[in-house]
């Protein structure tokens, strides 16, 4: 009943109620949708680094004072549990030579299999003997071609591929290198130690114990190598976008502050329009909790009803800004917006509630006599 | 017969500005279980103050308020709520009905009050109606009946929690001569139930309907007819 009171209240101001609620319809459409922007950006970025989070990169230890990790070590790791593959890698800079152009790039050794598994050959083939890959934009830039001679140190290569474009990596970079096999590498550069190795865990969960190892059986006595994680960047890229998203959500809280605002006048005047009826109710025998209850559950209704259709229509914004932000749709349809929505239904009620609170109060603290006398 | 109004010296002072006002001015009068009185006086003489001091909805500045055997000074605001609920009914000049409730419903407010389930109250509340004679209004917003109906849905109202006491102020003061008669009637008649009425008037003709006169000015009381 006293729900219905408070329902029966708000339909005599109809205008007023439906503005309130309007205002807390923006509000919740605001924060909601732009929590799922946030969280469809988010993903969106992440996707593209997605296959690269089982990854553990081995450097050398130039703090150390290491510049390079010799044989033994590679081949400890090697044989070390919790890894799916492990493509020891060796890269020096040098002059290349293409017909009468020249240019300096980073050569890296690698071999076919290590090829295929890192990156996508998009003309010709991953053959290595005595035949080179390239990365596209060097392809591009020297307007090199499969077939093509291209040399190195006075060694002739033929182009037998180049690789397709890659996006921003954090192990190698292809896009302007070329990848020659490892016997033409030491031939070339009489190079035996590698400068990194890039390996890939069975699950991420071994991460951690696959750490402890190197640092047990290879870093015991002289921190000789590094091993960076790609996880961790992924980690520090997600943490990024969350704060990124915060602060959008703390923009989007302005509207709702201001709905909230709105309520606490309405209801202000709704308690000042209806003084006498309080003195009524408040003779009649209602406590000041009875009159408190009445008016919060006033604001919880307009709460309710404009948390519940702007957690609707935030649907519809989110696709709105994510196919005009994003060019794509694609996450809107997920946990994440599920529970995007339900933080701003969330924080509709609790403003709804919170600006309702102090009129509520001020109700119920009127003295019944007062009440009563007021005109 | 014992008393269910008793009023020992009570005395209360507003403070207007540096302005005291002496509303009551050592006010002490017993009220008898079923009886039927008359508070009577000119306007600003105290006699509202004095209704409302019974009503519990005021607290005297010295004196105590004993009504139904409670003192309401040593009472707290959730006791004297209840004390209202459970033993007073009010009617006012200006009837004060929830505008956005039903005659029906308005009957069932103080039963809500007192947490009465739903079957429970409108049982009592039509029965009410009835006894005041608006068993075809029960579904009608107040803006929807006449002065007079309005008092009667107030009086039913008062009327819900079963109270020992009915405080009327100007009952009939908003109302034609032919209305007023009929509310004098009814409450004449829950008088005769048992309840005791009292009524703040400056309205002679209502007076006569009183047992006992009790005459106010300047906040004190005159004298007691009948006493």
């Amino acid at each position: 009943m006293y729900f219905e009171l408070a329902k029966r209240n708000l339909m005599r101001t109809k205008v007023r109620t439906i503005l309130a609620i309007i205002g807390i319809v923006i509000g919740v459409m605001a924060i909601s949708s732009i929590g799922i922007f946030g969280e469809g950006l988010k993903k969106t970025v992440l996707e593209r680094f997605e296959d690269i989070a089982n990854e553990v990169i081995i450097t050398p230890s130039f703090s150390g004072g290491y510049s390079s990790i010799d044989k033994t070590i590679v081949s400890k790791i090697e044989k070390m549990p919790y890894l799916k593959s492990v493509i020891p890698l060796k890269n020096e800079g040098s002059l290349v030579y293409l017909k009468n152009k020249k240019t300096f790039t980073t050569i890296y050794s690698l071999d076919r299999a290590a090829i295929t598994e890192l990156f996508e050959v998009e003309k010709g083939s991953n053959r290595l003997s005595g035949s080179c890959v390239i990365g596209s934009n060097l392809a591009e830039r020297m307007k090199i071609r499969v077939g093509n001679k291209v040399t190195i140190k006075e060694k002739e290569f033929t182009v037998a591929g180049i690789l397709k474009e890659e996006g921003a990596r954090f192990d190698i970079n292809p896009n302007n290198a070329i990848i020659i096999s490892e016997k033409d590498f030491t031939e070339l550069f009489n190079k035996e130690d590698y400068s990194a190795i890039i390996a890939k865990v069975e699950s991420l969960q071994d991460i951690e114990k696959f750490k402890d190892l190197v640092e047990k059986s290879i870093n015991s006595r002289d921190k000789k190598v590094r091993v960076l994680e790609l996880r961790s960047i992924l980690e520090r890229i997600t943490e990024a976008f969350n704060q990124i998203n915060l602060f959008l959500l703390a923009i989007a809280g302005v509207s709702l502050l201001v709905a909230g605002v709105s309520i606490l006048n309405i209801m202000l005047m709704s308690t000042l329009e209806r003084t006498k009826e309080i003195g009524v109710m408040r003779a009649v025998g209602a406590s000041r909790h009875t009159i408190l209850r009445i008016f919060l559950y006033e604001a919880l209704i307009l709460g309710v009803i404009g948390s519940v259709i702007g957690g609707f229509l935030s649907i519809f914004g989110g696709y709105f800004i994510e196919l005009a932000i994003l060019q794509s749709a694609k996450h809107l349809f997920s946990m994440a917006t599920l529970y995007s929505i339900l933080q701003g239904v969330f924080f509709g009620l609790i403003t709804a509630v919170i600006s309702g609170f102090y009129p509520a109060f001020k109700a119920s603290k009127l003295e019944p006599i007062e009440a009563l006398r007021y005109e | 017969m014992h008393a269910v109004v008793e009023l020992q010296e009570v005395y209360k002072i507003y403070t207007l500005g540096v302005q005291k006002v002496i509303a009551l001015n050592g006010v002490s009068l017993k009220v008898e279980e079923g009886e039927f009185i008359a508070i009577m006086g000119p306007s600003g003489s105290g006699k509202s103050t004095l209704l409302n001091m019974i009503g519990c909805l005021d607290k005297p500045t010295k004196g105590r308020v004993l009504i139904a055997g409670n003192d309401t000074s040593k009472l707290n605001d959730d006791e004297l709520t209840r004390l209202r609920r459970d033993t007073i009914g009010f009617i006012f000049q200006q009837y004060n009905l929830i505008p956005t409730l039903t005659a029906l419903e308005n009957v069932e407010l103080p039963m809500i009050f007192r947490g009465l389930n739903r079957n429970e109250r409108e049982k009592r509340a039509n029965e009410l109606l009835e006894k005041v004679g608006l068993e075809r209004e029960i579904n009608r917003k107040p803006t929807e009946l006449s002065g007079g109906q309005q008092q009667r849905v107030a009086i039913a109202r008062a009327l819900a929690n079963n109270p020992t006491i009915l405080l009327c102020d100007e009952p009939t003061g908003n109302l034609d001569t032919k209305s007023g008669e009929l509310i004098m009637e009814i409450l004449t008649n829950l008088n005769k139930e048992g309840v005791t009425v009292i009524v703040v008037t400056h309205d002679p003709a209502v007076s006569e309907f009183a047992q006992r006169i009790v005459k106010i000015r300047d906040g004190k009381i005159l004298d007691k007819r009948g006493d």
